[in-house]
C-alpha cells in the first residue's frame, strides 16, 4: 500500500466484462443514473396541479431556464427543443459533483496487489466522461448549425475565400471550434480533479479542520462547473445558428 | 499522444459507454421529468388563462346586469307613475260620477217628498171640505129642525 498522497489521473479499472473495462467512474455514473431515474420517477408520480415546495422549486427552475434560453436563442421553439439536452448536462454533472464528497465515495474499495482501488470515483474526474460529454455537445452544436443554416452557409463560416483576411479568420474559427472539444473536456475534468486533489492535500495539512470547508467550497465549484458546461453548450448552439454576417 | 491518452486513461470504448450513459439519462429525464413537468406547467397556464377569461366575462356580465337592472327599475318607475296617474284620474272620474249620482238621487228624493207633501195637503183639504160640508149639512139640518119644530 502507498504511503502519503496518491494521485491517479485515470479512473481505476476494477475488472472487465467480455474485454470491456469496468472502471470505478463508470460504476459511479451508473449509480448516479439509478438515483436520477428513481428520483425523477417518484417526482413525476407526485406531480400535482397545486404544487408542493419541491415541485414549486423545480417548476420555477424549469421556467427560469426556458425563459433564459428563449432570450438567448431568440426563439421559444428552439429553447424547448434544446432544453432537455442543456438541462440533462447540468443535472447529470451537478449530481455527480455533489455526490463526489459523500462518505464512501473514494474511501470504500478493494485492495488488489497491495494497491487500494476505490469502488466509486466521480466520473467528472475521468477524462473519458468529460470527453464523451464534450463530443456530444460538439456534434449537437455542429449538426444544429448545419440544419439551421444549411451545409454551405455553415461551412462558409470557416472557409472564406473572398479575401486573405477572411480566409485567416475562417481558419482561426475552425481551429477554435475544434479546440472546444479540448476546452470543454479539460475544463470540467481539471476543475473537479484539482478540487479533489486539493481536499486530499488539505487533509494531510490540517486533517480535522481544513477538508470540510474545502469540500463545501468544492461542492459549490461542482455546481458552477455544471452550469458552465450547460451554458457554454447553449451559447455555442446560439453561435452556430447565427448567420455568418451577424456572428462577426 | 499515445502516452498522453494512456496517462489520462482515455479509452474509446469507455468514451462510447459514457456517451451512451448520458443518452440514457437524457431520454429517461425527458420521459420522467421534463415532459410531465412541462405538461403540468402548460395545463396550469391554460387553467389560469381560463380563470382570467372567466373573470373578465363575469365582470362584463355583472356590468351588463347592473345596466339591465337600472333599465328595468327605470321602466318599473315609469310604469308605476303611469299607474298612479291613471288611478288618480280614474278616482277623480269615479268621484264625479258618484257625486252626480248622489245629487240625482237627492233631487229624486226631494221631488218625491214634495209630491207626497202636495198630495197629503190636497188630501187634507179634501177631507176638510168633506168635514165642512158635513158640518154645514148638520148645521142646516139643525136650523131646519128648529124652524119646523
Amino acid at each position: 500500500m502507498h504511503e502519503g498522497i496518491s494521485v491517479v489521473l485515470k479512473a481505476e479499472q476494477l475488472g472487465s466484462v467480455f474485454g470491456f473495462p469496468i472502471t470505478n467512474s463508470l460504476i459511479m455514473a451508473w449509480l448516479v443514473m439509478i438515483l436520477l431515474f428513481v428520483g425523477a420517477y417518484f417526482f413525476s408520480r407526485s406531480l400535482k396541479l397545486i404544487p408542493g415546495k419541491l415541485q414549486t422549486a423545480i417548476e420555477w427552475a424549469f421556467e427560469g431556464a426556458i425563459g433564459y434560453m428563449t432570450e438567448v436563442l431568440e426563439s421559444e421553439k428552439l429553447a424547448l427543443r434544446f432544453f432537455p439536452l442543456v438541462a440533462s448536462v447540468f443535472i447529470f454533472i451537478a449530481f455527480i459533483n455533489e455526490l463526489e464528497f459523500f462518505p464512501g465515495i473514494g474511501s470504500i474499495g478493494l485492495t488488489r496487489a497491495s494497491e487500494f482501488l476505490p469502488l466509486l470515483r466521480a466520473p467528472t474526474t475521468d477524462l473519458n466522461f468529460t470527453l464523451a460529454l464534450a463530443i456530444i455537445a460538439f456534434f449537437t452544436i455542429e449538426i444544429t448549425g448545419i440544419v439551421t443554416l444549411g451545409l454551405f452557409k455553415y461551412a462558409g463560416k470557416y472557409v472564406n475565400l473572398k479575401s486573405p483576411i477572411g480566409f485567416a479568420v475562417g481558419l482561426i474559427e475552425l481551429v477554435s471550434n475544434l479546440g472546444r472539444l479540448i476546452s470543454f473536456s479539460f475544463r470540467l475534468f481539471g476543475n473537479i480533479f484539482a478540487g479533489e486533489v486539493m481536499v486530499l492535500v488539505a487533509s494531510y495539512f490540517l486533517p480535522y479542520v481544513l477538508p470540510a470547508p474545502l469540500m463545501g467550497f468544492e461542492m459549490f465549484i461542482g455546481l458552477i462547473q455544471a452550469l458552465v458546461f450547460a451554458m457554454l453548450t447553449l451559447f455555442f448552439i446560439k453561435l452556430a445558428i447565427m448567420d455568418p454576417h451577424e456572428a462577426h | 499522444m499515445q502516452q498522453l491518452f494512456a496517462a489520462f486513461g482515455v479509452n474509446v470504448s469507455l468514451i462510447i459507454a459514457q456517451a451512451v450513459n448520458f443518452a440514457i439519462v437524457l431520454i429517461a429525464l425527458w420521459y420522467f421529468l421534463y415532459k410531465p413537468v412541462l405538461a403540468m406547467l402548460t395545463k396550469r397556464q391554460e387553467i389560469v388563462a381560463k380563470g382570467v377569461q372567466d373573470a373578465t366575462l363575469a365582470s362584463e356580465k355583472l356590468a351588463h346586469a347592473d345596466g339591465e337592472a337600472q333599465k328595468r327599475v327605470s321602466a318599473a318607475d315609469t310604469e308605476a307613475n303611469a299607474i298612479v296617474s291613471a288611478a288618480r284620474e280614474s278616482a277623480a272620474t269615479e268621484k264625479a260620477r258618484l257625486l252626480k249620482e248622489a245629487e240625482a238621487r237627492a233631487n229624486a228624493v226631494t221631488k218625491d217628498a214634495e209630491e207626497r207633501a202636495t198630495e197629503a195637503a190636497a188630501k187634507a183639504k179634501r177631507e176638510s171640505e168633506k168635514d165642512i160640508a158635513r158640518v154645514a149639512i148638520l148645521a142646516a139640518e139643525k136650523i131646519l129642525k128648529e124652524k119646523y119644530d
